[in-house]
């Protein structure tokens, strides 16, 4: 299965994310993953964003097998092993690093976006992705924005149009665009 | 007339083409003026405007009266409404989804924003059927 949660800043769409992988990994067994975009290692000069994947860490408890990889997801997942689930948190993140901390393009990210989607598929991993909406507010004139937003609306749609489940987060709550209200703890 | 609103990129386009054939286009990212509408209204096809934040922005600095700016585009919207029932046609309007970022500093797009804002109520209020699209997605809010 692929799930698709997305919400605004605080919204709890990671941790409901996290409720979702957890209720799929215990109705089908395997592993538990959680795919980070965001490098603990790399945000050695941020303590903001230390202490937020810190805080992150924390909440997730010891269940999960934490992979970080900013950008070569397509490889991370390889390293999972089959009929696992993953958590992928966040495409927001990793949308930005694939622009403007790499050497791949729009169309390679999402042609990784879809070999990610394709090998959950090809080993029955369940795969629940988190991510953003930044697409609602007054248009931003500079052109790189303009150019992210449309990348991340790019690859939101791709996996929307993939996915059993889509979700939006609102005030912790989640409202169901796609796929059967699935059994949350 | 059918209004499809929601935030940029979000497929909204995609959503109206899936849904009518061969629609005649009105839009402002070509260059279209919106006072032009009544050419491209032809009985038995459908119409598609789109674009309106842009030409709100270019009506904001020909006036600074917002009322009287949101009435102007409010009688164009029912002037649509009333060609669609007198002359055999289909209105399709898309709305861009502006309001839900923190609020602008700069005057002119907080005026730009609440306009934008005023024009899909507007919109929605004179509209038969309305779609808010999201990633993609198309959900009926009436």
């Amino acid at each position: 299965m692929i799930a698709f949660v997305s919400g605004g800043a605080r919204s709890g769409k990671s941790r409901y994310a996290e409720s979702l992988a957890r209720s799929w990994q215990a109705e089908h067994g395997g592993g538990l993953y959680y795919l980070a975009t965001a490098k603990a290692a790399g945000a050695a000069g941020d303590e903001e964003m230390a202490g937020r994947i810190a805080r992150h860490r924390r909440e997730r408890g010891e269940a999960w097998t934490t992979l970080e990889e900013p950008v070569a997801i397509d490889t991370a997942i390889g390293q999972v092993a089959d009929r696992s689930t993953v958590l992928l948190d966040c495409l927001t993140l990793w949308a930005s690093q694939v622009l403007y901390a790499s050497s791949l393009n729009e169309h390679a990210g999402v042609a990784m976006l879809r070999v990610v989607m394709h090998e959950a598929r090809a080993r029955a991993l369940d795969l629940v992705v988190v991510s953003n909406d930044v697409n609602e507010g007054l248009p931003v004139r500079d052109a790189e924005v303009q150019r992210y937003v449309a990348f991340l609306q790019r690859l939101h749609r791709e996996v929307v149009a993939e996915a059993e489940v889509v979700v939006q987060v609102v005030a912790g709550l989640p409202a169901y665009w796609k796929g059967e209200r699935p059994c949350v703890p | 007339m059918q209004c499809f609103i929601g935030g940029a990129y979000a497929g909204k386009r995609a959503a109206v083409r899936a849904r009518f054939d061969n629609p005649v286009w009105l839009t402002a990212y070509a260059g279209d003026d919106l006072e032009t509408w009544p050419q491209r209204a032809i009985p038995g096809t459908t119409l598609v405007v789109e674009g309106w934040e842009r030409w709100l922005a270019t009506a904001l600095d020909e006036t600074e009266d917002d009322d009287r700016l949101r009435r102007r585009f409010a009688d164009t919207l029912a002037a649509l409404a009333r060609a669609e029932r007198e002359h055999g046609l289909l209105v399709v309007l898309i709305v861009l989804e502006m309001g839900r970022g923190i609020v602008p500093l700069d005057a002119g797009e907080r005026r730009l924003r609440d306009l934008a804002g005023w024009l899909a109520q507007d919109a929605a209020s004179m509209a038969e059927r309305v779609w808010y699209v999201w990633n993609g997605l198309v959900q009926g809010m009436r």
